[in-house]
């Protein structure tokens, strides 16, 4: 009679079920800070993208009763100047349509809104690398419209440089919490599992069994208990970023300046070093405590 | 084959449990040790199977001294054993196929190469029907037997027995023992600890008393 392959040295026992849950469990977390984390660095890249490169030119109105020239000719002048800049590709004017909607937030919309008289706004777009001489063009915009004023957002791009990287930061740091504790709790679950075994381990030592025997069948039973527990834990987590994706085209509004919740494939991918990482830690920790357990055996 | 020279052994700092033991066991020779529980009956068969070493003494195994052969020459050593524990510590998640294999499993014999051998033992001890059951749906006795087929199938060059018919009715203890014989006459030396005197009387072999930790007799049948 053709006999069924021999059984695991080691029973897949009650006891192992919490050791999977709690595995599984911090893989979770640990996908989701690594998710948290990926999506924190792209939305800070996209931050500093969005600002780098574009410079903003403020005409701002005559005062009551000044002389000439215009709001329109001084807008018109900055424009040709910029437009024969160096490195600038692109200078538009913004439409007072455009203007009225930037300050709607603050000031409303309505007829006395459209009476005040609104800075003319010049969006610049500077080919990307390129170095334009700020304190030049300054002076040149100074002498063509003396009611300009030239905003590279370099404040603004430094504040918010120093936001994303605290955020990233952050991102970081709860990850690596995540993750040395996700190691501790594998290891730790791993040598209770272990501890509970120790009959086994006993009888296979006395029937001559080698240690690095022995220690291959804890490590293989581990290494597969916490890739199972653990790409369980990650698999929720990516479905939940791939289910928070469909949130947007089931029409909930994304919340203004925060990116999406939404990892694209290739970072989904990141998610499969929990799985990886926590098998890894299982392996090392079995290994480690087995061959202790049998040096303390005679 | 095995060598005890004034052997004696304490646990932690308690009272020596053995002392000053002194025997040799012959190649293919066939002993029952005895003497009342908590005699050290089974302390000795510890020393024996390496299962602990000696506070003092000498013991020599398959021409090793146990005390300067190094730890890596120890398991080759103990593959040479069987033994059957009181206990049978059998693995309850096995068969009784796969109990019985696992010596053999363990010397990285191929399934398909020892597959025969163990169905064949399995019924050669009355359990030819039951190859797939596990421990907790055997009796006292059929665990019992199933423990000696797993320390005789790897045919050991000594084999260490604590109680082995102590939960079987008398058929089957003689059927045991006449196994033990089989193997005593194919080479290998055995040492049976046992209450058993009828065992004893019938076996016509060596005995070796334990009293309070000391070897005191050493009777040798008359032929």
């Amino acid at each position: 009679m053709k006999r069924s392959p021999p059984a695991s040295i080691l029973p897949r026992e009650a006891g192992a079920a919490p050791l999977d849950v709690v595995i599984g469990v911090m893989a979770l977390l640990a996908a989701l800070a690594l998710g948290a984390s990926l999506i924190a660095d792209r939305a800070a890249q996209s931050w500093r993208a969005g600002l780098a490169g574009r410079m903003t030119v403020q005409v701002l109105p005559p005062e009551h009763g000044a002389a000439e020239p215009s709001l329109t000719d001084e807008t018109n002048s900055a424009l040709a100047i910029l437009r024969a800049t160096p490195g600038i590709i692109r200078a538009a004017p913004l439409s007072d349509a455009q203007a009225a909607k930037l300050v709607e937030p603050w000031l409303g919309s309505g007829a006395v809104v459209a009476a005040l008289p609104l800075p003319r706004l010049i969006d610049v777009t500077l080919l990307p690398g390129t170095q334009v001489d700020i304190a030049a063009l300054s002076a040149k915009l100074a002498r063509a419209a003396p009611d300009s004023v030239l905003d590279d957002h370099s404040r603004w791009i430094a504040r918010l440089g120093a936001l994303a990287d605290a955020v990233e930061l952050c991102a970081y740091g709860i990850l690596t919490l995540i993750a040395i504790a996700t190691a501790s709790t594998v290891a730790f679950a791993t040598r209770a599992g272990l501890e509970a075994h120790h009959d086994i381990v006993a009888l296979l030592h006395q029937m001559g069994a080698r240690s690095g025997t022995i220690a291959r069948a804890f490590e293989r039973h581990y290494l597969i208990s916490a890739l199972a527990a653990a790409a369980t834990g990650a698999g929720f987590a990516a479905a939940l970023f791939i289910a928070a994706g469909g949130l947007e085209f089931a029409g909930v509004e994304p919340v203004p300046f925060l990116p999406p919740l939404v990892l694209k494939p290739w970072e989904l991918a990141w998610l499969l070093a929990v799985p990886l990482g926590a098998g890894a830690i299982a392996w090392a920790t079995a290994r480690i405590s087995v061959l202790a357990a049998l040096r303390r055996i005679y | 084959m095995l060598r005890f020279e004034n052997v004696g052994l304490r646990y932690g700092s308690g009272p020596e449990v053995l002392r000053d033991v002194s025997f040799t066991l012959e190649p293919a020779s066939f002993t029952f040790l005895t003497g009342a529980s908590g005699a050290g009956k089974t302390t000795l068969l510890r020393l024996m199977i390496l299962a602990n070493p000696p506070t003092r003494g000498l013991i020599t195994l398959f021409g090793h001294d146990l005390a300067t052969s190094p730890r890596s020459a120890f398991p080759a050593i103990r593959r040479r054993i069987g033994v059957v524990f009181q206990d049978f510590r059998l693995l309850d998640h096995l068969s009784a196929f796969d109990n019985v294999a696992l010596p053999l499993r363990l010397a990285g014999h191929k399934a398909s190469a020892y597959a025969h051998d163990v169905e064949e033992l399995l019924g050669w001890v009355g359990l030819g029907d039951r190859l797939d059951a596990r421990p907790a749906t055997l009796s006292g006795g059929e665990q019992q037997r199933v423990a000696i087929a797993r320390a005789v199938v790897g045919r050991p060059d000594l084999l260490v027995a604590d109680e082995p018919t102590g939960n079987v009715d008398a058929e089957i203890g003689q059927r045991l023992i006449r196994l033990f014989g089989e193997l005593n006459r194919l080479g290998t030396t055995v040492l049976i600890a046992t209450h058993d005197r009828s065992l004893i009387e019938r076996g016509r072999a060596r005995e070796m008393r334990l009293v309070d930790g000391r070897l005191v007799e050493m009777r040798t049948p008359k032929s």
